[in-house]
């Protein structure tokens, strides 16, 4: 009987599949490859203004920043993660964790973006949550198990159809039967020495100790670089939970990255973590210590002699807020103490039974490289403990304001000093 | 082909079995139960954030065997896995009686004459479960429902239909399929 049923059932599906593409047709990466047209004419564009709008600026009412900041509604911009400003100041792109990632307009150099659509509208993009630029212009976009490169992606994202090309073919990340939707908001920089480097999460809260080996050599739960052209990739870090967000000392060069560390040993630890890497390959302890100097007695990591030698966090942050995107302040338009300084996103506790979180960091570096993190705009977690948003990443604009994504609320949000 | 329906629905009935052992849910508690989920799930089980399936309205058997399995490990996910392994059985009747009685609205914009035909008989054309036991797949994002049926595909989960319909599946199928109840509008309405 059930044997019966269960053929039938595959029958019935292999009937239905009709729909599936021939396999010698062209895909639509394969022709944009080929500076071929797709045929797709059609953008997906965000209406900026009305009561969702409306809903979001009153939202921002209740944010409080340090005096002489003022945050604005930037764009309504669906799901925003991760952002990537041009280096041309004409557009800047958001991933998202679905199938979609937006272009982002100021047409009229108002501050305030005017025009919001899909980039490359005939490509099937899977969780792109990670796009950066070059200085010289072309634009990568890391998915779950994918990165494209996007040459003068500034110049051709007016059209549907764009210059776009493999850098990591999908399915050469990561091995397709280690993919998860969860930790696979992959994060890109290119780096001061014109390498890019890629953060790749490891699926599990605490990976079990048979996947190690397999993904210390794939990087996961880790970060990668590798050449501009693809050549080269190596593990630059390991010992990684899952890390959303990084970006390069101005002055030294050095990574700072942040880590989200391990669910389920209680509201208070382990800490989240601020981490700076002076060197290619150091650890930083993921899966033998779930953040800060605490240890995971999941699969008895916390039994076994911790095997590496292990860089500890430069901040220890507070347990489950959730530490995501980061970008060093370079800007003009800001007072002097936050030249350098991080401005990075904690996008809030997911099962802590106080939430904790929501708002934007900035962390201060001394001279001697010691890091003090501490709220600069907070508010999104309202007095029921509820979220009204929830801050994922934040970018400099050219003109040393500062752009916050949210993901909750679908918007970009301007923070500028003394206008 | 129709005629074979009701027998299918009666398998899946028997499939859903392990649920059965729950004691009754009671809605006050399940609501509280769902302060834990509601940052990502909602209170009233429509999604907040695109890893998170929506769970308004689902049937209660399916959300309680889904809790049941990522407490026993055999279904497995980096957080969901870490939440069911603090709820007690009462606890997971009541959370799931609590979603279970939203009432749940799709509206389809697409031909329904377009349907992947392998999917209808149980979940519908327009993602709304046809039979017991099943969930709901309308408005679910896409990459959640195909990470879903490369699971089953792989053998990370397990279920007696879904492990075989999606096993000749390519990733394509998966993602046209995926597309398609992605799509539909979903609306969740609490009866309290």
């Amino acid at each position: 009987m059930h044997k019966f049923l269960s053929s039938v059932a595959v029958a019935t599906l292999m009937s239905g599949m009709a729909f599936a593409q021939s396999a010698d047709a062209p895909d639509n990466l394969e022709k944009l490859s080929n500076f071929q047209s797709t045929g797709v004419t059609e953008f997906t564009f965000i209406e900026q203004t009305g009561d969702y709008a409306d809903g979001i600026k009153a939202n921002l009412e209740q944010i409080t920043m340090p005096p002489g900041f003022k945050i604005e509604l930037y764009a309504v911009v669906p799901d925003a993660r991760s952002i990537a400003v041009g280096p041309q100041g004409v557009v800047t792109f958001v991933g998202t964790r679905k199938d979609k990632v937006w272009s982002v307009t100021d047409r009229n150099k108002d501050r305030i973006a005017d025009e919001v659509k899909d980039f490359a509208p005939s490509l099937t993009f899977t969780i792109p949550n990670g796009p950066c630029f070059s200085d010289d212009g072309f634009l990568y976009i890391a998915e779950q198990n994918r990165v494209l490169l996007f040459p003068a992606a500034e110049f051709f994202y007016e059209s549907p159809d764009v210059a776009a090309f493999n850098l990591i073919a999908e399915g050469d990340l990561i091995p397709a039967e280690e993919e998860s939707f969860n930790h696979s908001a992959r994060v890109c920089r290119v780096g001061p020495d014109d390498k890019i480097y890629l953060s790749l999460g490891q699926p599990f809260n605490v990976a079990p100790p048979e996947k190690l080996d397999l993904y210390t050599e794939y990087g996961m739960g880790g970060i990668i670089r590798l050449n501009r052209d693809g050549s080269d990739r190596e593990v630059y870090t390991y010992g990684v939970r899952n890390s959303v967000g990084h970006d390069f000392h101005p002055v030294t060069g050095e990574l700072w990255w942040t880590d989200n560390q391990v669910d389920g040993m209680g509201d208070d630890i382990p800490p989240g973590e601020l981490n700076r890497q002076t060197a290619a390959g150091q650890h930083f302890g993921a899966p033998w210590y779930g953040g800060g100097t605490v240890r995971v007695s999941d699969h008895g990591y916390d039994k076994m002699e911790v095997p590496v030698e292990v860089t500890m966090p430069v901040v220890e942050t507070v347990a489950h807020a959730a530490d995501l995107g980061m970008s060093f302040y370079t800007g003009n338009m800001f007072p002097a103490q936050y030249k350098n300084a991080i401005f990075s996103a904690q996008h809030g506790s997911w099962n802590r039974t106080e939430p904790v979180g929501a708002r934007v960091m900035v962390t201060f570096i001394d001279e001697e490289g010691n890091a003090t993190m501490e709220p600069f705009a907070e508010g999104w977690l309202d007095a029921n403990g509820e979220y009204l948003g929830r801050p994922m990443d934040v970018a400099q604009l050219r003109d040393g304001s500062i752009i916050v994504s949210d993901d909750l609320a679908g918007a970009l949000y301007r923070i500028s000093y003394g206008e | 082909m129709k005629g074979v329906l009701p027998c299918l629905g009666g398998l899946l009935f028997a499939g859903a079995a392990f649920a059965q052992d729950l004691p009754v849910g009671d809605l006050d508690a399940g609501r509280k139960v769902a302060g834990q989920c509601r940052t990502c799930h909602g209170l009233n089980g429509f999604a907040r954030i695109p890893i998170a399936p929506h769970i308004g309205g689902e049937p209660a058997e399916y959300l309680a065997a889904q809790l049941q399995a990522f407490r026993d490990g055999t279904r497995a996910h980096e957080m969901m896995t870490v939440v069911a392994s603090g709820l007690s059985d009462a606890a997971i009747a009541d959370v799931s009686a609590w979603y279970a009685q939203h009432q749940v609205t799709a509206t389809l914009f697409a031909d329904e004459a377009d349907a992947p035909e392998g999917c209808v008989s149980c979940h519908g054309a327009h993602g709304i479960a046809l039979i017991e036991g099943v969930p709901n797949l309308a408005g679910e994002t896409n990459i959640y429902i195909a990470t879903q049926l490369k699971d089953f595909r792989g053998g990370k989960r397990t279920h007696e239909v879904m492990s075989s319909i999606s096993a000749d599946l390519s990733d394509d199928d998966i993602r046209a399929l995926a597309d398609w109840f992605a799509a539909i509008e979903l609306d969740i309405e609490s009866n309290d």
